[in-house]
């Protein structure tokens, strides 16, 4: 047991004496975390500006622009009224609005008595599709009931009711509700910030570099000898590896550890229940010691090595989605994702942000991330195994 | 010729490393298929339906919310998926439409139909908006049908499809969308998007790592050897220049090429984009013969060039649009000869912009070039000194 101590201790002290182990563990995730939150502060929530252009000023433009204003927007709209149609559109056309709602005059006059046809423009800017799309959204909804109405006479004429009985059926429309309606109602969970996805991602991303460095350093220990010499000493090979493993163990925790204790402190990232946390990390890093003995045991110099790192770590962070949002991603990638452990490892920490409960939550990724592990170990002992016979 | 044999060398050497290859062809084309995948959805709402009645009427509602503009709609078989796929951020909303939704709607009674999202999300308050419009407009189609239904007696369906005919001529009030503008400051979506900051984000990551074949010459004692023969310092400096620019220009090439034939990218006036390919690789070039004089080890080079140039690309706008952050953050990104390099080609590929219109971007970017090539070559001369 000792001798595996001695071997981990002085992997971990080679380790942190080359600077470039200390930037990927510490420096490179919370540099990157940083900017994410940094950037995107302020712009996680989905908020508009949207511009009113009031040339009615009947009783039906003034329940619309009330309706704009109504609690239940207020998160999503923030309303600006404009004199005319000029300065509102300069205001979209600059961005300072996402769009803007011009209510013509007799509006309230075809909404109301359901004489006439009345004429909304919505502008839009090319930036702004959703911006546009949302506001066209609202005023659909809103004039829909006066529409549900018009269409409802129209249809029974058009089916056969006799057009001189126009004005009753007017009458007997304009009492009706449009039958479906939208509840809204929460399901419990917590938004998924920017940072709280960013920062185990980074972590992890950066932790996947330690398969390169320390499958290298390997075969650079190899070519000075020095594993000659440690086999040399009254140590048992196992002893060795044991003791490889333990070090990438211990720099992994350390650097997932510190990733989440100052992505927590300073910059708002919120990671869920430690223990949970704890037990995703340690699952995660477990397949990183796997992933670095497959490397060693499938190379042959420490170019080889480099470069299976390389494509390993690129891989993998490309499938699992640590450079761009997976849940943005379409369903196959999605998909794709739960064949690397750090696709399973971020949806465990996505599950915990936002919020879920259950066991399920971290056990079946923990397991998933412990299976992977398991499989490329057996495969790695079953290569390092056919390299000694040979 | 010297500066030809010592070009020609580095070439063959980088050539022959597989993993140079990785990251020059294989690595970039990856990330441009996923970005662009990712980024293609981004300009509408996820919507997630779970339809547990599977009616006539319902399903014709599912189709509604399809055939919008503004939603993509994904089909789950249990509410639990649902607001899983919810709550994990991989749809807006969720609607929810229950059983015996068809059964009421045809006896004349109202459904309720559940939009979940949380109420402090605004995301989430948008896409139930959106869906909001088009569940009103089938409502009254459906009340239309109803209402007729009870008027002339004839059968419930003959009456939507009469109302689905009417319903847009009978319309009290009509909207209309109008754009005040069709000059777009962001990039296009998809991979119009990813081609364009990929190129810039790879060819100045490449060029980087780059230095660690550079070391790796050092190591060896390449250059003092080449120094004892009958060779300049700035013979060897040229040799070391014209092979980075070399690789990166074809890096940039490759993904042009690439990017248009099989992801139809329209790459904007020839003369600017091959002005902006040209400066671009003269900066990565730079930055490249940086790194290689400044690192010691090729690990150092390695582990630390990937993370300057995903910072960089990060602050540029290689990894989001500039437009989205905040003023500050937009000014401090052009720290970065990143964003110059991604505005020029929003220019190009957005606006129609020809040479004269990325004349800023290209003098900024040429003085970023300038600059790093001075300094690297002055350390590499310095270096070969004897």
């Amino acid at each position: 047991m000792s001798a595996v101590l001695v071997i981990a201790a002085k992997d971990l002290r080679q380790r942190f004496r080359d600077r470039s182990a200390i930037v990927l563990g510490f420096v490179a995730p919370l540099v990157i975390a940083a900017l994410m939150s940094f950037a995107f502060r302020g712009t996680e929530r989905f908020h508009i500006s949207v511009g009113i252009v009031d040339r009615d000023h009947g009783a039906v433009a003034t329940a619309f622009s009330d309706f704009m204003r109504s609690p239940d927007l207020k998160d999503v709209v923030t309303v600006r009224t404009f004199d005319d149609e000029t300065s509102a559109s300069a205001h979209v056309h600059s961005g300072a609005v996402a769009a803007a709602v011009v209510l013509p005059a007799g509006f309230s006059a075809a909404a109301t008595t359901g004489s006439g046809v009345s004429h909304i423009d919505v502008l839009t800017n090319t930036d702004s599709a959703l911006g546009a799309e949302v506001t066209r959204s609202l005023v659909a909804s809103f004039v829909n009931q006066v529409n549900a109405d018009r269409i409802s006479v129209a249809t029974a004429i058009a089916a056969g009711a006799p057009v001189s009985q126009l004005a009753r059926l007017s009458a007997d429309a304009s009492k009706l509700r449009v039958p479906e309606t939208v509840v809204n109602l929460p399901i419990g969970s917590k938004p998924l910030k920017a940072v709280s996805y960013y920062a185990p991602s980074m972590a992890i991303f950066f932790l996947l570099f330690a398969v390169g460095f320390t499958s290298r350093s390997f075969f650079s220990e190899v070519n000075d000898g020095m594993i000659d010499r440690i086999a040399a000493a009254p140590v048992r090979a196992s002893s060795l590896l044991f003791g490889k493993a333990l070090s990438v163990l211990a720099y992994g925790i350390a650097s997932l550890a510190t990733v989440l204790v100052v992505t927590s402190v300073f910059f708002g990232a919120e990671w869920g229940n430690p223990v949970s946390v704890a037990a995703l990390s340690l699952a995660m890093v477990i397949a990183v010691v796997a992933l670095t003995a497959l490397v060693i045991a499938l190379a042959r110099t420490d170019r080889q090595a480099e470069g299976l790192s390389s494509i390993v770590v690129f891989g993998l962070a490309l499938l699992g989605g640590n450079f761009v949002s997976i849940s943005a991603a379409p369903p196959l990638m999605r998909r794709l994702a739960l064949f690397t452990p750090n696709g399973w490892a971020l949806r465990g920490f996505v599950d915990l942000t936002t919020g879920a409960r259950g066991a399920g939550v971290v056990v079946q990724p923990v397991v998933a991330m412990l299976t992977f592990a398991t499989v490329v170990g057996v495969g790695a002992t079953l290569l390092s195994r056919r390299l000694i016979v040979r | 010729m010297t500066i030809v044999a010592i070009a020609g060398n580095r070439a063959r050497r980088i050539l022959r490393d597989r993993i140079s290859l990785f990251f020059l062809v294989v690595l970039p084309i990856l990330v441009i298929v996923i970005v662009g995948a990712i980024v293609g959805g981004f300009n509408k709402f996820q919507v997630g339906v779970v339809d547990l009645d599977h009616r006539p009427l319902t399903t014709a509602l599912v189709a509604e919310l399809s055939h919008s503009n503004a939603l993509d709609v994904h089909q789950y078989t249990s509410v639990e998926t649902g607001k899983t796929a919810l709550r994990r951020a991989e749809i807006g909303t969720l609607v929810e439409i229950p059983a015996a939704a068809d059964a009421r709607l045809r006896s004349g009674k109202s459904v309720a139909i559940v939009a979940f999202g949380e109420r402090t999300n605004s995301d989430q308050q948008a896409a139930v908006a959106a869906v909001s419009s088009v569940i009103a407009a089938h409502g009254a189609i459906v009340q239309a049908a109803t209402f007729s239904e009870a008027r002339v007696g004839a059968p419930f369906d003959a009456q939507v499809v009469i109302a689905e005919r009417v319903a847009s001529g009978a319309s009290s009030v009509t909207i209309s969308t109008r754009s005040v503008d069709s000059k777009s400051r962001l990039l296009p979506q998809g991979y119009s998007y990813s081609a364009p900051t990929m190129l810039v984000l790879f060819v100045f990551i490449n060029s980087l790592a780059g230095g660690a074949a550079m070391i790796r010459t050092r190591q060896l004692g390449m250059y003092e050897r080449m120094v004892a023969a009958p060779v300049t310092p700035t013979e060897i400096v040229f040799g070391e220049t014209v092979v980075y620019l070399a690789i990166a220009l074809v890096q940039s090439l490759l993904i042009v090429l690439v990017g248009a034939l099989a992801f139809g990218v329209h790459w904007g006036d020839p003369l600017a984009a091959s002005a902006l390919v040209i400066v671009w690789a003269l900066v990565g070039t730079g930055a490249g013969m940086l790194a290689g004089t400044m690192f010691k080890t090729p690990e150092q080079s390695t582990s630390i060039a990937p993370t300057i140039g995903i910072l960089l690309g990060m602050l540029g706008g290689c990894m989001w649009p500039l437009e989205i952050v905040g003023t500050t953050m937009r000014t401090i990104g052009h720290i970065a000869p990143h964003a110059w390099a991604v505005d020029a080609w929003t220019s190009l590929l957005s606006r129609g912009g020809t040479i004269g219109d990325i004349q800023r971007d290209l003098i900024v970017l040429a003085g970023f070039a300038i600059v790093l090539l001075a300094v690297a070559t002055r350390r590499l001369r310095q270096a070969l000194a004897p």
